[in-house]
């Protein structure tokens, strides 16, 4: 019988709809169309946006310390408040909040399961009032580097051959597709995977409602199916880290892998970087299998 | 009569000196104010004919003339508003007006409107390839 391994991140549709005035709790929508929030939102739920609200405008990175502070305190957020994320997309965006809640060290971090679909398809209330709460006082932690892999400590996990999963669609995975036909290019002067890396489109972890798969289906496809460990230390990526976050957190949450890291730089930093190995094709190539350019070429003197 | 362009500056006015959110609250009514497709439409969409394929929401779209004068048609998923508000603001300027005209259509048009920047970055890249599109429609149409 087989169960998620931390349950408690995630609540029902019910539950929300039961916490809707408790000041203990702070509902968040995070979406890929900001219009949807506006359109209409959970009762009482502040939009957290990823690109504006959470992305550093001027480096490539996370907002800082202080930003995050700020813009907790300003949605009414203390350390204390049980946070509950939802959105559009199964949740894709609400679990990439989620993932930087957690790096600042956020304690209550909720999922709620289904989204905005399972909200939706219950015939729930959808609300147009504009949220406005006390500013709360919020002191965040430094970033927690034990979630968060960045672009040298890829390297070197896969050169050592650990656990690899790309989360893109088969189409990225093999390098076919690098960017949507006829759209700008958004970065990647390179197509492909990182090699090692298994491909488990992100969609694979969802239900039609936009629900969790359950603890069985997970296990069959992580576990069961591409012989993956849950005590050997994993990384997830995508193409800027997001959808990679709600494998991210299933591997972590629902699965219990007790040492698993999104790469948010993703392939629009490896698939710019000079010199790293790439595979292409459906296959994952082995670190040893990999093209090593770097290898090959005699250093300069 | 007032032109594609003439049409455009006008809207894109309307959303000049809104905050974020009223300028998110005007695309959704824009994007409530899409017609529903014809049946003839559907019957193509039902075709798949119609399908942008680089957008990641379902969007039908098709650019037709008949008589010179352009005509925007599209259909776009309801869980993508702002896509929907948009698609819904280039019909209005478009639909009824010489063919010529639509190559007019500025690209700085996100950025008049201050929607650059509410989106973000990326999910503005994603419209101004929706425009690129609809242009490239037209493009290729007899304006006689």
């Amino acid at each position: 019988m087989a169960a998620y391994v931390h349950p408690e991140v995630l609540v029902s549709t019910d539950w929300v709809a039961e916490h809707l005035s408790d000041s203990q709790v702070r509902i968040v929508e995070s979406d890929e169309d900001r219009a949807l929030y506006v359109q209409g939102h959970v009762q009482g739920a502040v939009e957290i946006d990823w690109m504006t609200d959470l992305q550093d405008a001027t480096c490539r990175d996370y907002i800082d310390k202080a930003a995050f502070e700020k813009l907790c305190a300003e949605r009414g957020i203390s350390n204390d408040t049980t946070v509950v994320f939802y959105g559009d997309k199964n949740n894709w965006w609400a679990c990439y909040a989620f993932w930087v809640f957690k790096l600042y060290g956020h304690d209550k971090c909720r999922i709620m399961d289904g989204g905005r679909k399972k909200w939706e398809l219950d015939g729930r209330a959808w609300s147009t009032d504009r949220v406005d709460y006390p500013r709360a006082h919020y002191t965040a932690n430094e970033q927690d580097g034990s979630i968060r892999a960045l672009r040298d400590e890829v390297l070197k996990h896969q050169k050592a051959g650990k656990q690899l999963l790309d989360v893109r669609s088969p189409e990225e995975y093999r390098g076919e597709r690098m960017h949507m036909p006829d759209y700008p290019n958004e970065g990647a002067v390179r197509g492909g995977h990182i090699p090692g890396a298994h491909n488990v489109p992100w969609p694979m972890n969802c239900n039609e409602d936009g629900t969790f798969k359950s603890a069985k289906e997970l296990e069959k496809l992580y576990i069961k199916e591409l012989k993956m460990k849950r005590r050997s230390p994993t990384i997830a990526y995508c193409r800027i880290g997001e959808r990679s976050s709600l494998t991210w957190f299933v591997l972590k949450y629902l699965l219990g892998f007790g040492n698993v890291k999104n790469y948010d730089g993703s392939w629009l930093e490896w698939g710019n970087c000079v010199r790293v190995p790439i595979a292409k094709g459906g296959e994952p190539g082995g670190a040893a299998a990999a093209p090593s350019a770097a290898a090959s070429v005699a250093p300069s003197a | 009569m007032t032109s594609v362009t003439d049409r455009l500056d006008g809207i894109i006015e309307e959303f000049t000196d809104l905050d974020s959110r009223e300028k998110l609250q005007l695309l959704v009514d824009f994007a409530n104010g899409l017609p529903p497709l014809s049946p003839e439409h559907a019957a193509r969409k039902a075709a798949d004919n119609g399908r942008v394929h680089e957008c990641q929401t379902p969007v039908f779209l098709w650019t037709e003339v008949e008589g010179g004068a352009a005509r925007l048609v599209a259909e776009v998923a309801p869980e993508a508003p702002t896509v929907k508000g948009f698609v819904a603001i280039l019909a209005e300027a478009i639909n009824g007006r010489p063919v010529a005209e639509v190559a007019a259509i500025s690209d700085e048009m996100l950025e008049r409107m201050g929607l650059a920047e509410v989106l973000g970055m990326l999910r503005a890249r994603g419209l101004r390839a929706i425009v690129a599109r609809v242009k490239r429609g037209f493009a290729g149409l007899p304006t006689g």
